[in-house]
């Protein structure tokens, strides 16, 4: 079939690094090429030479991967379940944001999965879990709701980017077979709609349970063993409230880099950074509270072993990284969130990179000091993480950057039919909502 | 490509990812009928396992219904 020329769109700008991405799109995904290549040889490297490449030894046997790794889903909540909220909550600012937030959530999970592969020696042993994997195991679960996560999350990008495959597709722009496969016949009638719109609803209502259950089972591994500093009850929403607060922190840094880059400040105005920056102070403060009541309640039980890593994160050889820690997720950003003065875009980055910095430091102050101080008579260990493994963390970095990268390359990164519907429909819908929840006015004052 | 071949590889598309959540779901009811003739699992285990199966099959379903409904919605504006 051939298509006409494309004509002007009234969201140029959103079409504009599909159509035509310019030179420096190459240029930086050759250098981030580079990056992963080398990361790549690295890992085969650790094949090769087994895991004595990096610098886990007994007792620290968890290191930069299973940190990453809770780094890394930690940050996929970013998407699906904010988006989700989002949308549940019909908050209508969410309409430039939400694809952004899902496209994280995909791309992360797909690297943060990853990560306890990469940690284990013998990669070709995940194939036992087929086989002999063993029900009473937290990884296991970790396992099944990983990947029902990353089926759910991606589900709920695609479906509604099924308008905006079509728009591609009328355009003309390449490659067109994709464009026509991924549209699924697309035409935008009333009952594609109404099909469309349903399923959004019950994805939405299905995501949020399943986002939340994720961080919880991850809180699992560490929470049911015994291990000090880990046996906690609140460790399963402590560590969704963590990776909502890091996720919100990572959109707000992509929302700042793409309306830098794509010249996006019609779509990402002031005011949605001012809603997602309260957001991050409100889950600053709420991270806070939950990481005070962690370390109260142990430091009221004085079990000697909880309180030798207890001092080894306050006090100890983990005391710059746990100060750094509440500095860069509670201090910092509270200080320039609070203050409307300093709740600008470039002080919002500035909070954002602290908390993701800070949230990083969090994954770390967990993992390291309690394999350190096990129950067992051994000496206090030493964990400094090898090149392979910095390696392994910069590289999975760069796929994400890639990623979100060809992603952009290919997709509109804000939803273009989402936005046509909000300037459309919104003001009306809205009106109404406000109309029904409002009080009617006294039958005498109406006469009057 | 020709529209034929894109149809036939959607089509494709959907019948693969259920057949990617079978898969999965009998990959779980074979863990747990073995930890329950093993008794080495405790019931909890078991219980949030099973829960896994009908969220697969929810979302196979759901692509499924859109992928049936946007064809049907076009066939429908398409007949005079």
């Amino acid at each position: 079939m051939e298509h006409a020329p494309a004509k002007p769109h009234p969201d140029a700008a959103l079409l504009r690094p599909i159509e035509n991405p310019g030179r420096s799109f190459y240029y930086i995904v050759g250098a981030l090429l580079v990056i992963i290549s080398y990361t790549g040889f690295v890992y085969f490297r650790q094949l090769w030479f087994g895991l004595g490449v990096t610098g886990m030894a007994q007792p620290v046997t968890w290191g930069f991967y299973i940190i990453n790794f809770v780094f890394f889903i930690g940050i996929s909540h970013a998407g699906t379940l904010i988006s989700a909220i989002l949308r549940l909550s019909k908050a209508e600012w969410r309409r430039p944001i939400t694809r952004m937030a899902e496209v994280i959530t995909a791309i992360v999970l797909a690297i943060g999965g990853l990560h306890p592969i990469i940690d284990l020696g013998r990669p070709d042993r995940m194939l036992h879990l087929f086989y002999n994997g063993r029900l009473q195991s937290p990884l296991l679960w970790d396992v099944a709701s990983i990947t029902a996560y990353f089926t759910a999350s991606t589900i709920y990008l695609y479906i509604p980017m099924i308008p905006d495959i079509a728009i591609l597709r009328d355009r003309g722009v390449k490659p067109r077979w994709l464009y026509e496969f991924l549209s699924w016949g697309w035409q935008g009638t009333e009952k594609q709609h109404k099909v469309l719109d349903r399923a959004m609803n019950i994805l939405m209502i299905m995501v949020i349970p399943i986002a939340v259950s994720v961080h919880t089972i991850i809180s699992y591994i560490f929470a049911m063993t015994v291990q000090p500093g880990w046996h906690s009850t609140i460790f399963g929403p402590y560590f969704v409230v963590g990776a909502i607060f890091s996720g919100i922190a990572a959109i707000l840094v992509l929302m700042i880099v793409f309306r830098k880059v794509f010249r996006l400040e019609g779509y990402l105005k002031h005011i949605h950074f001012n809603y997602l920056s309260i957001l991050l102070l409100i889950m600053s403060i709420i991270w806070f509270y939950f990481t005070f009541s962690e370390y109260l309640t142990g430091f009221y039980g004085h079990e000697p072993n909880e309180m030798r890593v207890f001092w080894y994160k306050f006090s100890g050889d983990f005391a710059p990284y746990f100060w750094a820690m509440i500095a860069l997720n509670f201090a910092l950003p509270v200080a320039i969130l609070c203050n409307r003065k300093t709740r600008t875009i470039p002080g919002i980055l500035i909070a954002s990179i602290s908390v993701i910095i800070g949230m990083w430091l969090e994954r770390l102050i967990i993992v390291v000091p309690s394999l350190a101080n096990p129950r067992l008579p051994y000496p206090t260990g030493i964990y400094i993480p090898s090149h392979t493994e910095w390696m392994m963390f910069i590289g999975g970095i760069s796929v994400f950057i890639l990623g979100y990268m060809i992603f952009a390359r290919f997709f509109p990164v804000i939803s273009i039919w989402e936005i046509e519907e909000g300037r459309q429909e919104s003001a009306k819908i809205v009106t109404e909502r406000i109309n029904s929840y409002m009080p009617d006015p006294e039958p005498s004052a109406a006469g009057e | 490509m020709n529209k034929k071949t894109i149809e036939a590889l959607q089509i494709l598309s959907i019948s693969l990812i259920w057949v990617l959540f079978t898969g999965i779901a009998v990959w779980i009811v074979s863990l747990i009928r073995e930890s329950l003739r093993l008794h080495d699992a405790p019931d909890a285990s078991v219980g949030i396992s099973i829960v896994a199966i009908p969220v697969f099959f929810t979302l196979a379903a759901i692509l499924t219904y859109v992928f049936i409904g946007l064809r049907k919605g076009r066939k429908e504006e398409s007949e005079p």
